[in-house]
């Protein structure tokens, strides 16, 4: 409980940093968001009332502590260029991007896992020598390449999926949850998820292919053998279950990374996410909604690093004997 | 190697003699040297046309001994230093868009020029004219067409003598629709926008089965209010919901609309007599009280900073029967019609009534109040809008335009390819907001000829190089005219803009054919990078050791830009 205790604070600590680096780093960039707002007929009196409007008059320490203030509360502010409260912005993105996420994530490791595992008991097999090369291709290829490449086959060329979006132009749903179950909605999925898998299967496969390799060399794997047990029953039950340790702490983080580094993907499939939403935000000096983006993100990866923290320790009570030690 | 590429190999040898300094140009005694020059343009990423021309003017620059740098710099702060420092840069690329409003040439004429916006408005370039801000101001109160006409073809000719812009080139819009979807023929364009218009979304009309209007969008749209626009899928989409007494129709003229009659008994009073009928989305009338709410609301305090400045001419509004709205001006103003009438937005006072009382005793203002379903008289009702996603807009089956479509839907799409196949594929059937290779979309309609249709319309915006006229050498006209003559304009369009932009010498596009001097693009002053020269050997400057320096006796005492 106490070392529970301590990391929800050092969660804290990090959300306070990272609220405050965020604040300041959008007020010292060039730029002010009224500049979004020229034209043939704006003024220096429009631009006093826009920035009165944004609160952006007042003295950068007040606006700080209000801003502190209002985030203590839960409120976000409201976007300079949406008049949207920011939170309503973000909740009405993060079901796309949690659905494209975790769509991803799940594919990506579910096939990293059994692919490092094989390829750790395949070692020095011709497939290993392809299956390695071809892994880390994809994972060093660029996102938007791939996008690109399964867009212009899958969708341009052969028609099968479409070409960007989550839903069919003017599709009409009951409710969110409707919407997110419909097949329109899956199908418009795969290609943006599909990519991201691509992307990320790199780093759990070879992940788990190096633990295995290493557990492969344990001697309850050669007690294993001695016994007599199919080499599946070896990789699958008990090597591979003792491979997972580090895998599942990648997934935890891979999540919690992945919710706001999907921008490019996003961009590619025209998928209504947050990384989107971030981008719009930055690009229009859009001071509430971006840090809200920011800050939504952050806490997202610090929430998934503190579980894979606890994740780790559950899964080897070794680390939690460790601590208390 | 592509056309670009070639196209600016060519001209760099084509130029290369022009680096050693003739004969002539080194007698005489020079001044200094004149420093080096940074034009400011957006990124090759963020503009790659605008970037491209950057790079060719720079070129040509560069053969009248000009030491020429780019400053690449983002959009934001492209912004910052040239509106709010304004005595610090010497040169940059810049852009006016075309949108509907701008149909009267009073926008452009006006607000970019005059002196009296040099401090804080538009006129960052620092142009002060006397001559030219009376012709500006009388053609602001010119109620004659025909005279008006003529002092708007002075106005340019003003600016084609004192070039305070080099005027580079009119952007060619390029659109596309389905046409097995759509019957052809009810397409329309509107001067200057292409088929991106208001006309154009309550005419087409659908061929078969399919009965929405798809049309793709770049941007989001941010904000769906009467009183507040984020970005021009906002209006496209406003214009849509709400009645204006006006629309600037599809010759670019403003023409009556709710308003069924506009009437001018004197310079300073306009009555506008409403149509029958008229009912709001939640049906209600719309009445005479109506619209003058929504011509008084925007004056409120700062409730709408983006719309005060349009009603700030209004002296009062009033109701003088049950059909009729009368104006009393503080001054005459010709572009009152299209600036003001077919701009600002008819709302029901019923529901913004309350709300502006209400947040006249808060911090935010009207633009920060989000109808959960917008309500105008418009000929498309609202339906919903999903942040990134689409915006989606349904026939207003009451209304007296009523659109031949059942939706209009707008789809968000960033993708510029990914939209390409959006629009083969059928997900969307008007390509209506377009940056890509226009050759691709060319050689799609040609491979599918019963499939799209393409329409190209010259854009009433500009591109141009906006020179700072507060600091040396730019502050001497001959200096400006010499290096808007040494621009090559068709090379520009050919090269930068992949041949989707026609040459431009004033700020009135040809789009405005009632308001464009028809020959001005054939009048920049010394004609091309000779008479420039020639220009410059007149106006005292010298090269010397390849460098052009101020004709004798002027010093540079300018701090070169960081």
């Amino acid at each position: 409980m106490k070392r529970f205790g301590a990391r929800v604070a050092h969660a804290g600590f990090v959300l306070w940093a990272v609220a405050t680096l965020t604040f300041l780093l959008f007020r010292l960039m060039p730029g002010d968001p009224t500049l979004n707002f020229l034209s043939d007929s704006f003024s220096e009196e429009m631009r006093a009332d826009l920035l009165q409007s944004f609160g952006l008059d007042k003295p950068l320490p007040e606006q700080y502590l209000i801003y502190l203030g209002s985030l203590l509360r839960g409120d976000l502010g409201v976007s300079f260029l949406q008049k949207r409260p920011v939170l309503d912005i973000l909740l009405a993105a993060l079901p796309n991007t949690a659905a494209l996420t975790v769509t991803a994530l799940v594919i990506a490791y579910a096939f990293g896992i059994v692919a490092g595992a094989f390829l750790a008991f395949a070692r020095g097999t011709v497939t290993e020598g392809i299956a390695i090369p071809a892994a880390l291709i994809t994972r060093a290829a660029p996102e938007f390449w791939l996008g690109m490449l399964l867009l212009s086959w899958l969708s341009f060329a052969w028609g099968i999926f479409p070409s960007g979006g989550a839903n069919v132009a003017g599709s009409e749903f009951t409710s969110e949850w409707a919407r997110l179950t419909s097949v329109d909605f899956l199908w418009h999925l795969v290609l943006p998820a599909l990519t991201l898998a691509l992307y990320l299967q790199g780093l759990p496969l070879l992940l788990m292919r190096a633990t295995m390799l290493e557990v492969l060399n344990d001697e309850f794997i050669v007690m294993a053998r001695m016994k007599g047990l199919s080499r599946w029953a070896i990789v699958m039950r008990h090597a591979a279950r003792n491979a997972l340790l580090p895998v599942a702490t990648a997934f935890a983080l891979g999540l919690g990374s992945s919710f706001g580094g999907n921008v490019v993907i996003e961009t590619v499939f025209s998928w209504p996410g947050l990384g989107r939403v971030l981008v719009s935000a930055v690009q229009g000096a859009d001071y509430p909604l971006a840090q809200g983006a920011f800050i939504m993100i952050a806490a997202v990866l610090v929430l998934m690093n503190m579980v894979a923290d606890l994740l780790y320790a559950w899964l080897d009570p070794r680390v939690s004997v460790g601590a208390r030690r | 190697m592509n056309r670009r590429s070639i196209l600016l190999a060519a001209s760099a040898l084509a130029g290369f003699k022009g680096l050693a300094p003739a004969p002539s140009q080194a007698q005489g005694a020079a001044g200094d040297p004149i420093r080096p020059l940074v034009l400011i343009t957006r990124p090759q990423a963020a503009a790659p046309a605008a970037y491209q021309a950057a790079e060719l003017i720079a070129q040509e620059w560069r053969k009248l001994g000009l030491q020429v740098e780019l400053r690449p710099l983002p959009n934001q702060q492209m912004s910052q230093v040239v509106w709010y420092d304004r005595q610090r840069w010497d040169f940059t690329m810049w852009q006016m868009v075309g949108r509907p409003e701008r149909g009267d040439p009073d926008e452009m004429v006006y607000n970019l020029l005059h002196s009296a916006n040099i401090a804080t408005g538009y006129n960052f370039v620092g142009y002060n004219n006397p001559a030219y801000d009376r012709l500006a101001e009388a053609q602001r109160s010119e109620l004659d067409q025909a005279r008006r006409q003529q002092i708007v073809r002075q106005v340019q000719e003003v600016v084609n003598q004192d070039q305070p812009y080099a005027f580079l080139v009119h952007p060619v819009n390029l659109h596309a629709f389905n046409k097995q979807v759509f019957v052809e023929a009810s397409a329309v364009k509107q001067a200057g926008l292409g088929i991106r218009n208001f006309w154009n979304w309550i005419s087409l009309t659908p061929a078969g089965a399919q009965r929405d209007i798809i049309v793709n969008s770049t941007e989001p749209v941010k904000a769906t209010n009467p009183f507040y626009v984020s970005g021009a899928p906002d209006s496209w989409v406003t214009d849509l919901i709400w009645d204006r007494l006006m629309r600037v129709g599809p010759d670019g003229l403003p023409q009556p609309w709710a308003a069924e009659r506009v009437v001018q008994p004197d310079a300073t009073t306009i009555d506008c007599v409403l149509r029958d009928g008229m009912a709001f989305h939640n049906g209600d009338p719309v009445t005479p009280e109506d619209v003058v709410f929504s011509f008084e609301a925007p004056g409120v305090g700062n409730e709408s900073p983006m719309y005060r400045p349009f009603v700030q001419n209004i002296a009062s509004v009033t109701a003088t029967d049950a059909k009729t709205v009368r104006f009393k001006l503080k001054r005459p103003d010709a572009a009152f019609r299209i600036a003001v009438l077919a701009k600002l937005n008819i709302v029901q006072k019923k529901i913004w009534a309350p709300v502006l009382a209400e947040y006249q005793g808060r911090p935010e203002n009207l633009e920060s109040y989000v109808e959960a379903r917008p309500i105008g008289s418009g000929p498309y009702r609202f339906v919903r809008s999903r942040v990134n996603e689409e915006v989606v807009l349904e026939a207003n089956p009451n209304h007296w335009a009523k659109p031949k479509a059942d939706r209009w839907i707008m789809r968000i799409m960033t993708n510029t390819e990914a939209t390409l196949g959006a629009f083969r594929r059928g997900e969307i059937n008007v390509l209506a907001d377009y940056f890509g290779d226009p050759d691709l979309v060319k050689e799609m309609a040609a491979q599918n000829p019963r499939l799209i249709a393409v329409r190209e319309e010259v854009d009433i915006g500009f591109q141009f190089v906006g020179m700072n006229l507060r600091r040396a050498p730019f502050s001497d006209a001959a200096f400006r005219r010499a290096l808007s003559a040494a621009v090559n304009r068709e090379m520009m369009a050919g090269a930068a803009w992949n041949g989707q932009a026609v040459p431009a010498n004033s700020m009135v596009s040809p789009a405005l054919k009632a308001w464009h001097d028809a020959g001005i693009v054939g009048r920049v002053p010394g004609g091309n990078l000779d008479g420039a020269k020639r220009l410059l050997q007149e106006a005292g400057y010298r090269v010397v050791g390849g460098r052009l320096h101020y004709p004798a006796g002027v010093r540079e005492t300018t701090t070169p830009f960081q």
